[in-house]
């Protein structure tokens, strides 16, 4: 299972392609904004000067050239259970013998009051908590190109929604959920949430939904050892978790496409040799 | 894991010995992933505490009287009064660790 759709990922995804290994990609459709954005790359080897839209459009062709697809699902929870793992998305949950983390790296700094409210109106899975939200009303700050159904799964139930959205939408919005173009500044209450402080407005709200791009190591992966924010690897770039490896930005500095895509392929090599290591003592 | 409905519920939590309680719903999928891991846990510490589980979609008031806003939620009890919570899904041995204070 490769987590992230970044250089880091993709190099993954084609080496195991390469290994006839079985594999899901899960990322974003339009690979990673951090490739489509960048004006000009210079030091990619064999492509001076290439636009990251550009360089986009080259990563995409070679996917299809392998008949690689990404799953557009952001994965949620990450759970080692010993031989294998347990992965969740909002639709369904899986099972992998390995998984290999590339998510770029982790920025998002907690909203004031947010660490506060976990759990008494602050959420991270509207569709988990929905029905919790039985006529009343909820803020959905949507990050992520799912937030737009989050918000209509939501509105069936509460009896508001405001959508504030962190990044342009395209997917169609519920003509119930009112979009509140606008920053978040704090989230406050008394025992539970109570209001939504936005930079020219306040909403009155029971719950707040963050739906970030990217989830902090330690929360998507329980048990998975970080340093600063980021992943701790050795030289085969597996974690403290047996089976449970990571690439990218998300282990360090400098955070560089040739770096993402190098570890990358480290492991996704190291992953397919411990799956046929698992294979044979299984088989034994 | 016994399903809890109110009643039983309000029985289990009042014993001496701690309760936890994992509430949970058929479509939240971090709970399903969670669940195995709750129930290990429930086997380990069997006889040490109280284990259960309430469906929010079918005891819906118990989470809003509790305060649960986000699933899944484990919520210590003993007593009949809320010890701690863990919110979200946690590793094994931070789970053990909380519900051993209370034992
Ligand atoms: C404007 C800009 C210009 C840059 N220019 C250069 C340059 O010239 N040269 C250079 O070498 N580097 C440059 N960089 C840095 C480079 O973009 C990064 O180092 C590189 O993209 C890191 O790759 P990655 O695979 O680790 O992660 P990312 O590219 O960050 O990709 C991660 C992907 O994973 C997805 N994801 C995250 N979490 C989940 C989840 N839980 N489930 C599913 N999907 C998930 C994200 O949506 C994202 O698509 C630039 C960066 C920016 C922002």
């Amino acid at each position: 299972m490769i987590i992230g759709s970044g250089p880091a990922g993709l190099e993954a995804a084609l080496n195991l392609k390469i290994r006839q290994k079985d594999f899901l990609l899960f990322g974003a459709a339009d690979l990673s904004n951090k490739i489509t954005l960048a004006p000009r790359i210079n030091n990619y080897l064999g492509l001076p000067g290439i636009s990251g839209g550009d360089l986009a459009a080259r990563f995409r062709e070679h996917l299809e050239q392998m008949a690689i697809e990404i799953v557009p699902e952001q994965v949620t929870t990450v759970y080692p259970m010993g031989e294998y793992f347990s992965l969740a998305t909002a639709h369904r949950t899986l099972e992998a013998t390995t998984v290999i983390l590339c998510p770029g790296v982790f920025n998002s700094k907690d909203l004031p009051g947010e660490a506060e409210f976990l759990g008494r109106g602050v959420g991270y899975c509207a569709t988990c908590d929905a029905p919790l939200y039985r006529d009343r009303t909820v803020a959905i700050v949507g990050y992520t190109d799912e937030s737009v159904e989050e918000a209509n799964f939501v509105c069936d139930v509460a009896v508001k929604v405001y959508f504030v959205p962190g990044k342009a939408f395209t997917r169609p919005l519920d003509s119930r959920v009112e979009v509140v173009d606008d920053v978040p500044v704090e989230i406050t209450g008394s025992g539970k949430v109570e209001q939504l402080i936005l930079n020219n407005r306040t909403l009155a709200v029971d719950g707040v939904f963050l739906l970030r791009e990217t989830i902090a190591p330690a929360s998507l992966v329980p048990g998975l050892e970080t340093e600063n924010g980021f992943i701790k690897v050795d030289a085969a770039m597996q974690t403290n978790l047996p089976g449970c490896y990571a690439a990218g930005d998300c282990t360090g500095k400098p955070h560089q496409y040739m770096r993402a895509a190098g570890q990358g392929q480290t492991a996704a090599l190291n992953a397919a040799a411990y799956i046929d290591i698992q294979k044979h003592t299984h088989a034994e | 894991m016994t399903e809890l409905n109110k009643s039983a519920f309000l029985e289990t939590i009042g014993q001496d010995v701690p309760t936890v309680v994992d509430f949970w719903a058929t479509w939240c999928m971090p709970c399903q992933v969670f669940a195995p891991v709750v129930e290990e846990i429930a086997g380990e510490m069997d006889g040490k505490a109280n284990f259960g589980k309430v469906n929010i979609d079918e005891e819906r008031d118990l989470a809003i009287e509790y305060g649960v806003s986000s699933i899944p939620t484990l919520v210590i009890f003993k007593g009949g009064k809320e010890v701690e919570r863990l919110v979200g899904v946690r590793k094994k041995a931070e789970v053990v660790e909380a519900v051993d204070k209370y034992c």
